[in-house]
């Protein structure tokens, strides 16, 4: 509960910091491709560098990634049929037999199914994500913001109070 | 741009890059000593281990395995070893070795210090012998104990003087019992048809028909009815009489088998008595002079021993391939949502260890310099479609020669192991033919060729060892003078010949392992042997057959005239019961015959009393 809190202040908090909508949603959404995508994948070193390198909302793509894991892993079977129907299918044949014998591609492990149909599925995703992301952050600032400071849970989240609180249980739990 | 963040990604990557290079190789060295000596059970030691990432070259200067079983030898060891591995496999967990250079292997070496090795705790080596390994094992003990065999064989130790009573004293006569059973048996049975013979109801029923029959008067039949119906009552006795035919049939029948089998039985006592026979002759360990085994107790002990030193090296290398190589089989996994893998090419369809090439040189215990290759060593010959093939050869100062080649191939469905070895131009000079007492001689000249043919298909073996000793000069005055005939037989035999050829054929391909060993002196010896020894051992026989025949002919005759007496009494008792039976069966039939007449005779007066009335009445 208290990280779900903890997620939520930051939330909050990002939305209303000084980062940019696209740092947001840039976060978001490497954040998704991340949490949809197998953890252990080579693609997801580079997603991990990208997100440390380029100026997006670290926050956001963490909490992405929580969000889009528990997604993923309803939906991983619709991935893999997926992904059965893009490495089966006869059009792409060369172009997998091509990735696969060179041997930095075939470390991104894209000749399994569940691998590259959640790719595609979060490569995809991130063509509507994207702006989305960008028009909520600009929609929430400009009309929301506002009315949501003035919520008490608000107050509490945000306030030093919550940070005092989270101190202390860590303390009790001895961390 | 995060400038920090890019700094903190380079760093993680220079890290992950440079610690591979940080690691000492004395820190893998000693590693690889650990896993490699906990997996033997005995220290594994390495000296001047190198690694180098960069070349993806591995070296070391020795390495010595020792013998879990003598922590003093070796197994084997080796000299410079260098080799080159591919990268990328490595990263999919493949080792993958073009060229692998080893120089003085040698195996059987021993140890400067105890390669005892103590398995660090919470360790738990394979202890077990591998199933296949087993196998092999199982053969080579079976060869030594043909080997003990062998070497056991003493045609000297028969002698004229063998004491035939203490000999059966210690062993049970069956026969005698065999045959008391079978006298029981007998009596028994004898007693049976003594009392059916007796108290049957057979003579009583033809009394009782004969009794019928005399009760019918001729003389009181007087007119057709009754003459028919005196007829119907024979009929009725004749039914019965042939009822009682068949009766007596019947036990005419059973008698007669069970009477011959009784005398059938008797056969089976000559087979008991030479049961008993050949079991006196067991004991008294008498051989069977041949020429199989005459080769056999001549040269089946080096011939024997030196193709269980190859099993036994095969028998190490299945061992130590399955405790070292291991399998490419997976463990399962529960395969939940992880998808599936699209195998496109056999580009990494690799196995776990892939040596393609062995430089080997190295040294014989017979101080033979030996060099060759050895290709496609592997843990899974499937995935790389080719056996392990060795070839080496070498000399010996010049004038011998050894070649060793043979392939493992477990690509089929049964495995198949081969093994050739020809070491031939050896020098015999000083060296005895053959650790037979038979002859103990030392050799003046002479050259031996040793050829090994070995296959193992699946558990079915098929060995064959040659061996030629040429141009050869035994040194008799050394050895002095015979000590035994025997010994004087064979001297005189071999030395009209200075070649010698010896071949030990060991096969299990139907049934238990056989062990056959033929050399071209055999017939030489065996004339000279069976002129005397064959002579001793037939003695022997003739001696023990005579003494069981007459411990055993006693009851023999026992059981004989019982047979005889018992059967005759019988059959004289069913003769008379025949006879009797016989004789009132024909009282019935002549009874029956008579009637037939007297009916006829008054069918034939009432016709002409009949023709004379009516005569009579036409006045006629």
């Amino acid at each position: 509960m208290l990280i779900i809190l903890k997620y939520i202040a930051k939330l909050l908090k990002a939305l209303s910091s000084e980062a940019s909508p696209p740092q947001l949603a840039g976060g978001f959404v490497l954040g998704m491709i991340i949490g949809l995508t197998p953890f252990f994948s080579f693609h997801n070193l580079i997603i991990a560098a990208l997100i440390i390198v380029l100026k997006v909302n670290i926050g956001m793509a963490i909490l992405a990634f929580l969000i889009f894991s528990g997604i993923a892993y309803l939906a991983d079977p619709a991935f893999h049929n997926f992904g059965t129907w893009l490495l089966e299918n006869d059009n792409y044949q060369s172009l997998w037999i091509s990735l696969y014998d060179n041997e930095w591609w075939a470390m991104t492990r894209f000749y399994n199914t569940v691998v590259i149909g959640s790719f595609f599925v979060a490569l995809f995703l991130t063509i509507p994500v994207f702006p989305s992301v960008i028009l909520f952050v600009k929609q929430y600032r400009k009309h929301i913001h506002e009315r949501v400071q003035k919520l008490k849970i608000v107050k509490v989240l945000k306030g030093s109070k919550l940070y005092s609180i989270y101190k202390g249980v860590n303390r009790v739990r001895g961390k | 741009m995060r400038v920090k963040g890019l700094i903190f990604v380079l760093v993680v990557a220079a890290l992950f890059i440079g610690i591979p290079f940080l690691i000492t190789d004395e820190y893998i060295e000693e590693k690889i000593e650990t896993r490699l000596s906990i997996a033997n059970t005995a220290l594994v030691e390495i000296e001047d281990f190198k690694f180098s990432l960069t070349d993806l070259h591995v070296s070391w200067s020795r390495l010595q395995v020792t013998d879990p079983d003598n922590t003093m030898m070796n197994l084997f060891e080796t000299g410079e070893v260098e080799l080159d591995f591919a990268f990328w496999p490595v990263l999919w967990e493949q080792v993958i070795i073009n060229d692998l250079r080893m120089t003085d292997f040698a195996l059987e070496t021993e140890r400067e210090t105890d390669g005892y090795f103590e398995i660090p705790e919470g360790y738990d080596p394979e202890t077990g012998v591998p199933e296949d390994a087993g196998f092999f094992y199982s053969i080579t003990a079976e060869v030594t104990s043909t080997i003990a065999e062998n070497a056991r064989m003493e045609f000297t130790d028969v002698k004229d003087d063998i004491n035939v009573d203490s000999l059966l004293a210690t062993i049970n006569l069956q026969s005698i019992d065999q045959m008391d059973g079978l006298k029981n048996d007998l009596e028994s049975n004898y007693s049976k048809w003594d009392s059916t013979i007796t108290n049957n109801s057979i003579e009583k029923n033809a009394r009782d028909i004969e009794a019928l029959v005399t009760s019918i008067k001729l003389d009181e039949i007087k007119d057709v009815p009754t003459a028919v119906k005196a007829i119907e009552t024979i009929q009725k006795v004749v039914k019965e009489a042939d009822s009682l035919k068949n009766e007596i049939n019947t036990l005419q029948t059973d008698f007669r088998t069970d009477i011959q089998n009784s005398r059938n039985s008797i056969g089976q006592i000559d087979n008991w008595i030479s049961a008993d026979v050949d079991r006196v002759k067991n004991v008294a360990k008498l051989p069977e002079i041949n020429a199989q085994s005459i080769g056999t107790a001549l040269f089946g002990q080096n011939l024997l021993a030196d193709l269980n030193t190859y099993l036994e090296y095969l028998a190490t290398g299945r061992e130590y391939g399955q405790k070292f190589i291991g399998s490419d089989e997976k463990a399962d996994k529960p395969e939940r949502y992880e998808g599936r893998n699209y195998e496109f090419t056999d580009k990494y369809d690799l196995p776990k260890l892939w040596i393609k090439n062995i430089e080997l040189s190295g040294v014989t215990k017979n101080n033979i310099e030996l060099a060759g290759q050895v290709l496609n060593v592997t843990n899974n010959q499937n995935k790389t479609g080719e056996p392990i093939t060795f070839e080496l050869s070498g000399a010996e100062e010049g004038v011998a020669t050894l070649t060793v080649d043979g392939a493992l191939n477990y690509l089929g469905e049964e495995k198949t192991e081969s093994l050739s070895i020809n070491y031939s131009g050896f020098s015999l000079v000083n060296s005895k033919i053959s650790p037979s007492e038979l002859l103990p001689y030392d050799l003046r000249s002479g050259k031996g060729d040793i050829n090994v043919d070995l296959t193992i298909k699946d558990r079915r073996i098929e060995s064959r060892v040659d061996y030629v000793a040429d141009n050869i000069a035994f040194d008799f005055e050394s050895a002095g003078a015979p000590k035994g005939t025997v010994e004087r037989l064979i001297r005189d035999a071999i030395s009209g010949t200075n070649r010698i050829t010896a071949t030990a054929l060991i096969d299990n391909t139907d049934g238990p392992l056989k062990a056959r060993v033929r050399s071209n002196v055999d017939d030489l010896f065996l004339n000279a042997l069976k002129r005397t020894v064959q002579a001793e051992v037939d003695n022997a026989k003739r001696r023990i057959e005579n003494e069981v025949q007459s411990r055993v002919n006693a009851k023999k005759a026992e059981v004989t005239q019982l047979v005889e007496e018992q059967e005759a009494i019988l059959r004289d008792k069913y003769a008379e019961l025949e006879t009797k039976v016989n004789e009132q069966l024909a009282i019935v039939e002549k009874k029956k015959k008579e009637l037939e007449d007297k009916k006829k005779e008054l069918e034939e007066e009432l016709k002409n009393k009949a023709l004379d009335a009516v005569k009579k009445k036409i006045g006629f």
